[in-house]
């Protein structure tokens, strides 16, 4: 069984490379959904979601989120802090960040170095379109859509939130004492692989 | 013509040198003759890059054994434009059934290749299936699959030699080095 199914929308991805790694996993079968889920890392005092990370890849057969960077160093910095309290907060979440030197020499090990200097920075932000990718276009706007809605609906008061007295640290952000779990709120949303979902895969 | 001592110029150090990759290989052999003892082993190598290494590890295995080869594509090749999948270029030529089957790959990076090959082997109903790789780059791993005999880890650096290739050249080489960054950086 073909891993592309027929008229299964693909996400418009933010990066080149991450249309590129789209590609490798459907070409080895691994069933991927993008960026499906939204876990806050920074609250307010009034218990809003300051900020949030939205890793750009799940891979449910592994259970493995992946994250690409292909950013300036000072970008680079930032996801790295985000990173890091993400593990904080959320332990059991299993994530592999692929740093643009990863990537590249990913590419690399596949032939693709001319590719890799294409998608570096901001050069890599549109997409190249293919001929496979033309449904992405089309379902562009709707995928779009759905993810602003996820972001969004991260702004509500998550469940647990601290209360009044918390320590907040200098920025505002409130500071969470590790040993209180955030609940993680996944939001699916219909941004799958083409190997559609769980039951519909064959091996 | 482009010879061997040319090839060489390319490389920007060596990583293992032939001595040291032929005494872990013996090693090798030796663990996995004592493991796989009475037991019907079939080597399973995965073309092109293992090849040197099978060829050197089953001369190490001092038990009766079959060998097998296989061909996968690879991303980037000229696969991945027909088709998009990966697909099995060369299928076994025997039956795996009820045997007791070691995967030998010349090296283990991101572990898709490796992923796909298990699920296909595993569909065979082989008795057992374990791996043993000649090296293990963990650095850019994205599907963990236990390696039951390792040969070498080795660091986040774009290697050839000893069966691994970077555009099909460089596989001849006895050692494992690293490849100059000029030369795949100017070969695009």
């Amino acid at each position: 069984m073909h891993a592309l199914l027929p008229g299964t929308p693909r996400p418009a991805f933010a990066h080149a490379s991450e249309a590129e790694l789209a590609r490798i996993l459907d070409f080895y079968q691994v069933r991927w959904t993008y960026e499906p889920d939204t876990f806050p890392i920074g609250w307010s005092m009034q218990g809003e979601v300051v900020e949030s990370f939205s890793p750009d890849f799940y891979l449910p057969d592994l259970d493995l989120y992946v994250e690409l960077t292909t950013l300036r160093q000072k970008l680079v910095r930032k996801k790295n802090r985000k990173l890091r309290r993400l593990r904080e907060l959320y332990p059991d979440v299993r994530i592999k960040l692929f740093y643009a030197r990863d990537f590249r020499q990913l590419l690399l090990k596949f032939g693709r170095l001319a590719l890799a200097d294409e998608l570096s920075g901001t050069t890599g932000q549109a997409t190249p379109p293919r001929p496979a990718d033309l449904i992405v276009h089309e379902a562009g706007a709707n995928a779009g859509a759905a993810a602003a809605a996820v972001i969004k609906t991260a702004t509500v008061p998550v469940a647990g939130v601290p209360v009044a007295g918390v320590p907040v640290a200098g920025d505002g952000h409130a500071v969470v004492d590790p040993g209180h779990r955030r609940s993680r709120r996944r939001r699916r949303v219909a941004q799958t692989s083409p190997a559609g979902e769980p039951q519909q895969h064959a091996r | 013509m482009t010879r061997t001592a040319d090839l060489q110029a390319d490389i920007g150090e060596v990583l293992l040198s032939e001595e040291a990759i032929a005494a872990r290989v013996a090693e090798l052999g030796r663990q996995i003759a004592a493991d796989y003892a009475g037991r019907n082993l079939t080597l399973v190598s995965v073309l092109k890059g293992s090849l040197p290494f099978m060829a050197d590890l089953m001369r190490q295995i001092p038990l009766p054994l079959r060998i097998d080869l296989m061909e996968v594509s690879s991303y980037g090749g000229t696969a991945t434009e027909s088709s998009g999948l990966v697909r099995i270029m060369k299928d076994l030529s025997a039956s795996i059934a009820d045997e007791d089957v070691l995967l030998v790959e010349d090296i283990i990076d991101t572990g898709l290749t490796l992923n796909y090959l298990v699920r296909y082997l595993r569909g065979k109903s082989p008795a057992s299936l374990r791996i043993c790789t000649l090296l293990d780059k963990p650095a850019r791993r994205l599907v963990d699959i236990p390696v039951d005999y390792q040969g070498f880890e080795i660091p986040d650096q774009f290697v050839v030699g000893y069966g691994l290739d970077y555009g099909e050249r460089y596989r001849n080489l006895r050692f494992v080095g690293v490849l100059r960054p000029e030369v795949y950086s100017a070969g695009e």
